[in-house]
């Protein structure tokens, strides 16, 4: 059960920012700007490394303990990429903004915001829009990276990649994984009751989506034209690259 | 030539300074017959010795006092009720329809983190809630409700028909595991209440792993908690509790879920290119958290004998940990559970 839709992106669409992009997917949307890098304030700038600000702002109301630490996911996980030590005493601010999530008609929106799964699922959205942004706004980076979720549902069926609301509330636990276009781990969350060999198992799909697919690998999906599932590691490439195709159309 | 004098730092001074190679040396010795270890002197998957008091608050319906090394956690947990006709939005359980979780939708858990001032010297006086007591708050309120430890069913509160004024008291055990479906209402007896539970946890002194030390104190403090027996009294329609002391009840808590955290120190530090060495310290302190970029924290339920459960994995801020050294932890964790099974008891 996968999302048919590609995912929506776009970049650079907001003048005021340094790199800005919006991102869609699985029923979440997400704007993000990225502004950096720029002078830190006296009191938090550090001697030899840049520092990274991260704003999580919900689609609805004013942001609370939980996005407090959707933030401090995102922004552990960021740091590890930004090449920091190229800017002391400087500062990137990375404002992300939840514009819709998905419905869920059998549950109120006051449980879906109590219920850590349903914390989780929004994640890979953020985090691949902030990928985006960061690539929009030229921001030095190691590598990229890209997330996705995996829930395994409770009555022991094949895990589910990019779950629904409804799926993440009867499955039995859900996972959100990212890794660099190397296939390194970079992130992993998971939630609800769950043993090693399912966590093994949800790892080497999500290793799947997200890693980078060698050359001669593609061109055999392509071929075969049952490709389902997106691979999110070539979605990002694929965007940065029509993107400067598109700015470099006047030489 | 003049001699030049090789100034001395003491250990104390090394370590202040530059506290990254501090830790390198000696966890790195350039004397091969030196054990490696951590500055603290504990090896690097070897936890804080943890000492555990509990109903050391007389006024609250549980509480507990953990020590984890340097890091002191004091967590109460205090029991209000609260009459169904104040919930907003009260919807009555009825036989159709999905079943609903009480416990999430009316709020009946109600974790609060304090980093108190002076616990650490970066808790500033007179600041709003720092991100770290928010995260905090927000990870212990999911693990609360994701590991389902507390039942609803004890936090009921009934009204007491005319008919069975006595068997209520003499099957306090029995309907705890009748009334687990989804049909709550049995004939002749009316839900009026439930106890919400203010679970509140204050750092007396922060020394690093703080959701470790929080999270057990929770722990704790709900295996030591005891409800009174409460009723709805029609005439004074307001919940009324019995004062007799024998009367007060434990939870049925289910499962039994410790956390377990670990703290990665690369060789160079924040290396670009990781390809040095690391450690993968458990239980670091605070000089250690701050070293480390990436850590792992794993909740794991070994209650059932030979199947460990995992209920929460958070891993972030770097690539050195990988699929086998997560399996690898996985032991670790299992050990820690045993450590703390064992202080608890």
């Amino acid at each position: 059960m996968t999302i048919s839709a590609a995912p929506d992106v776009v970049l650079d669409h907001l003048s005021k920012a340094d790199g800005s992009a919006s991102y869609s997917y699985a029923g979440y949307a997400v704007t993000a700007t990225v502004n950096g890098p720029i002078e830190a304030q006296r009191r938090d700038e550090q001697p030899f490394e840049a520092i990274v600000d991260v704003i999580v702002r919900p689609a609805a109301g004013v942001g609370g303990t939980r996005e407090r630490h959707l933030e401090s996911i995102l922004c552990s996980t960021l740091r590890h990429l930004i090449l920091l030590k190229n800017f002391p005493r400087q500062l990137f601010q990375i404002a992300l903004q939840i514009t819709s999530v998905p419905e869920n008609d059998y549950v109120n929106s006051k449980l879906m915001q109590a219920s850590s799964s349903q914390n989780l699922s929004v994640l890979p959205t953020l985090f691949q829009t902030a990928i985006l942004a960061l690539v929009s706004a030229a921001v030095p980076m190691k590598t990229t990276a890209s997330a996705t979720t995996i829930a395994i549902p409770k009555d022991y069926g094949s895990p589910l990649l990019n779950p629904t609301p409804r799926q993440v509330q009867t499955s039995s636990s859900i996972h959100v994984f990212a890794f660099t276009r190397q296939g390194d781990l970079l992130l992993s969350q998971s939630d609800g009751s769950f043993s090693q060999d399912e966590w093994d198992v949800a790892h080497d799909i999500a290793k799947d989506v997200c890693m980078e697919k060698k050359r001669e690998e593609v061109d055999v999906m392509l071929d075969d034209d049952e490709s389902q599932t997106q691979n999110m590691a070539d979605l990002i490439r694929a965007e940065a690259q029509m993107k400067t195709d598109s700015d470099l159309h006047w030489k | 030539m003049a001699q030049s004098t090789v100034p001395m730092f003491s250990a104390q001074t090394f370590a202040k300074l530059s506290p990254h190679p501090y830790m390198l040396a000696n966890l790195k010795p350039s004397d091969p017959s030196r054990p490696s270890q951590r500055t603290n002197g504990r090896q690097p998957k070897q936890s804080r010795t943890l000492q555990v008091n509990t109903s050391s608050l007389t006024h609250a319906n549980g509480s507990a006092m953990v020590r984890l090394g340097d890091t002191t956690v004091i967590c109460a947990v205090r029991a209000e009720s609260l009459p169904v006709t104040e919930i907003p939005n009260y919807r009555p359980a009825s036989s159709t329809g999905p079943p609903l979780d009480e416990i999430a939708s009316y709020d009946l858990l109600v974790p609060n983190i304090e980093l108190a001032t002076g616990s650490a010297p970066e808790f500033l006086p007179g600041v709003p809630p720092t991100a770290l007591a928010q995260t905090l708050s927000t990870r212990l309120y999911s693990l609360l409700l994701s590991s389902g430890m507390v039942q609803v069913d004890d936090l009921r509160i009934w009204e007491k028909s005319e008919d069975d004024n006595d068997d209520n008291m003499e099957d306090g055990d029995g309907d705890g595991d009748q009334e687990l479906g989804t049909v709550p209402e049995t004939p002749g007896r009316t839900l009026r209440g439930y106890w919400a539970l203010f679970i509140d946890v204050t750092f007396a002194s922060y020394d690093g792993n703080p959701f470790d030390a929080a999270w057990i104190a929770v722990l704790a403090a709900l295996h030591n908690m005891k409800l009174p027996r409460a009723w709805w009294d029609a005439d004074m329609e307001m919940v009324v509790c019995s004062p007799e002391g024998s009367e007060f009840q434990k939870l049925h808590l289910e499962g039994f879920p410790v956390s377990c955290t670990a703290a990665v120190v690369t060789e160079r530090d924040h290396a670009e290119h990781s390809v040095g060495k690391y450690w993968v310290l458990t239980d670091p302190d605070r000089r250690e958290e701050k070293l480390c970029d990436e850590s792992i924290c794993m909740v794991v339920d070994c209650s059932r004998r030979g199947d460990t459960k995992i209920l929460n994995l958070s891993k972030a801020g770097g690539c050195e940990l990988d699929k086998a050294l997560i399996n690898e932890f996985r032991q670790t964790a299992e050990n820690r559970w045993q450590d703390c099974r064992a202080a608890l008891e």
